[in-house]
């Protein structure tokens, strides 16, 4: 796909919101026994910065994302990402009886917007995002990657200043997934929203974020914060993997 | 565009409708070879063991009567028809509310799904004579065919609101979704296939349901055709009488088909590409 033509949406206004604070969050799920999922996580992701939390598979991202999204309450502590918050799941739950461009219009009308004016934004997004000869499309009949851009199209026309994105593209092949980083990072660049990425995928996180917070084996902590360099990839990389070992997450 | 963006686009259309239509027809043919040779199985039977025609007639002699008896017998289709399509409607309109207020209560699902699980547990033939004494017989008949027909609408329902796929939901509500709106725009879309299934098995039931209402409480209507047929001894009659019946369920089941392929064009194209 050619970035270069990739422009910002005509009447969608992504706000700028604040910092994602969470402090000593708690949390445990079941209740025969119930598993402690969140043993006191404390993380802090600047606002416009993508934030990556790199951990072990199981470790508890996820359910950190929905406490911060709201959708779960903690047992204790506090997790603040002001009201302007999009979750954005690791499939794409694209809805399978709308077409694509009402799966997108969902992000405005869930806004707000009103549905004429959603659709329209809709339209225009999946210009962008290089979509739009699959408009009318059931999600079915697309492939994974866009399925994925279709995602991302409609946490964009949410309108949130604040994205949560669950292991986006660990679905994807490499060669969609590395497409995909250049859409985020776009997206990202013309946008400015506040990303916190979960991923199991080093690469990835270092690809795309400012910072790294490598998550221990459950019940989840940040163990360490890793900033990124840009210039030295493969460097930032082995200090997140030293400090994933260091929490005895990977062998 | 990506190899798997070029994948996802459609294959030239031409031969395709010809295509179909032959492989629609295979189809059927395939189906229709065991009831063929069910007939024919028959046929020679009766050609062998020739039964008295009141006990076995002959698939001809059947046809013969049918033909013989068209008017009675569409006099009494009719009245069966209508029976069992008010209720079906019934039986997905209460089942399909059931099944709403069960998945999303949970007072409601301590309350009402065991005994909507036990209703089915009592042979609903027995409880017959005393709606009749009850009720006017076309409603007690129109009752009996709610009774035969919702469970499978109420536990499909049930299942389908329950069983949505989480990510959906969880998709909806990260976006900022209320719960009413999640329940409205995504858990009863998602429920509505095998809520389909439900209905489908419905309509093959609520004819049951009708045939034994009328068999014990009205002159008229299929169910009363064959008791009073098979009473006279007019067995070939009450042979075309139950052929008529499983059409009727055959075309309700299919007009029910027909809708969920309208209603529900993405689960069609989904199956094909899966398949």
């Amino acid at each position: 796909m050619n970035l270069l033509w990739v422009m910002p949406a005509k009447g969608v206004d992504v706000p700028h919101g604040h910092d994602i604070r969470v402090s000593g969050a708690r949390l445990a799920l079941g209740d025969d026994p119930p598993v402690d999922v969140l043993g006191g996580v404390d993380l802090r992701a600047p606002v416009g910065e993508v934030t990556a939390i790199v951990g072990p598979s199981g470790c508890g991202k996820s359910t950190l994302l929905d406490a911060i999204a709201g959708l779960i309450p903690l047992d204790a502590g506090t997790a603040d990402a002001g009201h302007d918050v999009a979750l954005m799941p690791q499939r794409d739950a694209l809805l399978p009886w709308l077409c694509l461009e009402e799966n997108v219009a969902l992000g405005a009308r869930l806004s707000g917007m009103p549905a004429r004016d959603a659709r329209d934004a809709a339209t225009r997004a999946l210009q962008r995002l290089g979509l739009a000869g699959f408009a009318r499309h059931y999600p079915h009949a697309l492939s994974g990657g866009m399925r994925q851009r279709g995602a991302l199209a409609r946490t964009l026309l949410s309108g949130r200043s604040t994205w949560l994105l669950d292991e986006p593209f660990g679905a994807l092949d490499a060669l969609t997934r590395s497409e995909m980083h250049a859409v985020l990072r776009q997206l990202h660049a013309q946008e400015g929203p506040t990303i916190l990425l979960v991923t199991h995928d080093i690469a990835e996180a270092v690809a795309l974020a400012a910072r790294v917070l490598v998550a221990g084996p459950r019940p989840m902590r940040i163990v360490h914060q890793v900033p990124v360099d840009p210039d030295d990839a493969a460097g930032t990389g082995r200090a997140v993997l030293d400090a994933l070992r260091a929490a005895g997450a990977v062998a | 565009m990506t190899t798997a963006e070029a994948r996802t686009r459609e294959a030239p259309a031409t031969a395709q409708p010809a295509r179909r239509t032959g492989m629609r027809a295979g189809r059927v043919a395939v189906a229709l070879v065991l009831p063929l040779l069910a007939i024919v199985a028959w046929q020679v039977a009766v050609w062998v063991a020739s039964p008295r025609e009141w006990i076995l007639p002959s698939p001809a002699a059947v046809a013969q009567a049918g033909w013989d008896a068209r008017d009675r017998l569409w006099f009494h289709a009719q009245w069966t028809v209508l029976i069992a399509v008010i209720g079906l409607a019934l039986a997905v309109a209460i089942g399909a509310g059931l099944a709403y207020l069960i998945a999303r209560s949970r007072v409601a699902w301590l309350a009402l799904y065991p005994w909507v699980i036990v209703s089915q547990v009592i042979p609903l033939v027995a409880l017959a004579p005393l709606l009749v004494l009850w009720f006017p017989p076309f409603v007690a008949i129109v009752l009996l065919a709610v009774l035969m027909s919702i469970f499978p609408v109420v536990v499909a329902g049930v299942d389908g609101l329950r069983g949505t796929d989480p990510d959906l939901v969880r998709a909806a509500r990260g976006l900022g979704a209320s719960e009413g709106w999640t329940w409205a725009h995504v858990r009863v879309p998602a429920a509505l296939p095998r809520l389909f299934t439900g209905i489908r098995m419905a309509a093959v039931f609520v004819v049951s349901g009708a045939v034994v209402g009328e068999l014990v409480a009205s002159d008229r209507g299929l169910g009363a055709l064959t008791r009073l047929s098979a009473g006279q001894f007019e067995t070939a009659v009450t042979f075309a009488g139950v052929a008529l019946l499983a059409l009727i369920g055959l075309a309700l089941f299919g007009a029910v088909a027909l809708a969920e392929r309208m209603a529900l064009p993405w689960t069609r194209r989904a199956t094909r590409r899966s398949s």
